[in-house]
């Protein structure tokens, strides 16, 4: 029974009372809650007039990084009581000081400034409104009202840095860049031997071979570099990524999609992103800073999704991917995403999979049983056939372990380009 | 402080009904009211917010019936108000729960204190007048007041609500 209901029910049954027994001393009682309820009446204000504004120190930040959040309140309207102010915050933040609820007493064209700290894992949070509750002084009539007050906050994933990362796309790009492309020009890479030009520098002049033939002269060739396009495939199905108990290899993922990232468009790379979860979220290939703030965008909402459309990796068209261009899948990989990769090296694709090991990841969740440990060889068996049929087909296979660091694990595997091979035969 | 208030309040409020009871030699009502005391102040212990309106219900019947069986008016009225404090102290406590620690606690009890102490002051001071002072009303006139009154409340909660 609400506050208010419950005072005109009494007051009703004093005043009835007191009539049906013809007795004005219980009339005389229904008098202190007749007041009380008229001044609620009186007082409760008829409106809410706030003006509200956000402000949060930071807008972009890497997880666990603390954030305050800002707000002010100004009273436009008449005096408020007991004025309850409350931020509504995304349930994936925790409030680690202060707090998003208070109350006040706000005078007319008063204003009240709280500040908040939170903090959160990777994610893309918006804050909306914020909720208010008046009341009349008593707190007999309450009055609640959302205001908006917008704000951002983008939680981005941990970025290992990664000097170097070698990778050789069939096709490069016109630009200058540190991706050897397969024809002459200024570069380091030792590429050939031609007659000498006029123009070439002396030092250029392959002595050696002149030798060899009296009255001719030889110049040394070196490759050019160039940048490529690179297209990173994020995996985030469920059936690969979810275990027993919520744990998930998506965030390892994430990180090695940012380090990747980062390192490919440090190196002069175009850079897509394709998230394969539930749906297809892509990024559309780019370079330079503005770029990488797309990605780390992309990877702060990045979430893993189940969907029966995107069980198997049949939905990722080579047409998404520059002909002939550099495609890295971050994956953990289940056996069935064998053909799609074959298929995407069949067309002139370099496929570079860096798989987080699923194996090791769920055997330390289960626990060393006998059972587990079974179970895990026979995986781990089936894993390794894969991927050497991922080998066999010319896809670079980098396995981690994500109990070890990302960058000890993929620098020195990454640090070298493969040597160029036509297709195998698939086993 | 509006802890200790509220306790205050509600032992009050079952005291002076009990002894408006006990002084007409009705020691037994005297005893469930102070019963219904105890189970009053376990409830505010157990934070069970609603058992106020339940305080509140009952401090009036049992005033009502104190007024019936001709026990002192003046009793049962500092019952009632005590009550009603006691009523409005609970909610308002629920309310102070919902604030930060660092929010002006003190400056919210003591205005809100001294509103009700006023308020009730203000009740007191009518409803001793209306015990006091003796106006004839004729049946007639009496009966349209309340029909005007009860119906006047009724649209004020509809519209409130609706609002």
């Amino acid at each position: 029974l609400s506050r208010p209901i419950l005072l005109a029910c009494l007051i009703c049954l004093l005043l009835l009372a007191g009539l049906a027994t013809l007795r004005g001393e219980l009339l005389a009682f229904a008098i202190p809650l007749l007041i009380y309820l008229l001044y609620a009446l009186v007082q409760f204000p008829q409106r809410i007039d706030l003006d509200i504004q956000r402000a949060l120190s930071a807008e972009r930040v890497h997880a666990e990084t603390p954030v305050t959040v800002t707000l002010t309140i100004t009273n436009r309207g008449a005096v408020l009581d007991n004025l309850l102010v409350e931020d509504r915050v995304s349930s994936g933040l925790k409030i680690i000081s202060g707090s998003a609820r208070h109350l006040v007493t706000l005078r007319k064209n008063g204003s009240f400034t709280f500040s908040y700290t939170i903090s959160g894992s990777r994610g893309g949070y918006s804050f909306e409104s914020v909720y208010t509750e008046a009341c009349d002084p008593v707190g007999v009539f309450q009055r609640a009202q959302t205001f908006p007050a917008a704000g951002q906050l983008f939680v981005f994933p941990e970025v290992t840095r990664l000097k170097f990362v070698a990778i050789r796309p069939r096709r490069t790009r016109i630009y200058a860049g540190s991706i050897p492309a397969r024809a002459s020009g200024a570069g380091v890479e030792f590429y050939g031997v031609r007659d000498y030009q006029a123009g070439d520098p002396p030092r250029a002049i392959n002595w050696h071979a002149s030798a060899r033939h009296l009255g001719s002269l030889f110049s040394n060739e070196f490759q050019q570099e160039r940048v490529a396009d690179v297209g990173i495939v994020l995996d985030g199905r469920e059936r690969t990524n979810l275990f027993r108990g919520g744990h998930s290899l998506f965030e390892y993922s994430v990180l090695a999609a940012a380090s990747l990232s980062d390192a490919f468009l440090n190196q002069g790379n175009r850079v897509g992103l394709l998230v394969y979860g539930s749906y297809l979220a892509w990024s559309l290939p780019g370079y330079g800073k503005l770029q990488r703030e797309q990605i780390l965008h992309a990877l702060a909402r990045a979430q893993v999704g189940a969907s029966s459309v995107f069980t198997g990796l049949e939905h990722l068209s080579p047409r998404m991917f520059p002909v002939e261009s550099q495609v890295v899948l971050i994956s953990p990989l289940v056996g069935e995403d064998l053909n799609v990769l074959v298929q995407l090296r069949a067309r002139g694709y370099q496929v570079l999979a860096l798989s987080p090991d699923p194996v090791a990841y769920e055997s330390r969740i289960l626990g060393l049983t006998p059972e587990v440990g079974l179970a895990a060889r026979v995986t781990r068996m089936e894993r390794d056939l894969l991927f050497r049929r991922l080998q066999r087909a010319g896809i670079r296979v980098i396995e981690w372990d994500v109990a070890r660091p990302f960058d000890q694990v993929v620098r020195p595997a990454l640090r070298r380009a493969p040597i160029p091979q036509h297709m195998g035969r698939i086993v | 402080v509006i802890h200790i208030t509220l306790i205050i309040n509600i032992i009050l409020c079952v005291g002076s009904l009990a002894w408006g009871y006990g002084q007409s030699g009705r020691e037994s009502f005297a005893l469930w009211i102070l019963i219904f005391g105890a189970v009053w102040l376990i409830a505010l212990w157990r934070r069970l917010a609603w058992f106020a309106s339940v305080g509140l219900l009952a401090s009036i019947l049992a005033a009502a019936l104190g007024l019936w069986l001709g026990l002192s008016p003046a009793w049962m009225l500092a019952g009632i108000l005590f009550g009603l404090m006691a009523w409005d102290l609970t909610e308002f406590r629920r309310r102070l729960s919902l604030a930060f620690f660092e929010d002006d606690l003190v400056g919210l009890e003591r205005r809100h204190l001294l509103r009700i102490y006023l308020l009730l002051l203000a009740a007191l001071l009518l409803s001793s007048i209306a015990l006091t002072a003796r106006v004839k009303f004729s049946f007639e006139w009496g009966l349209l007041l309340a029909i005007v009154t009860a119906l006047g409340i009724t649209h004020l909660i509809r519209w409130l609500r609706n609002s």
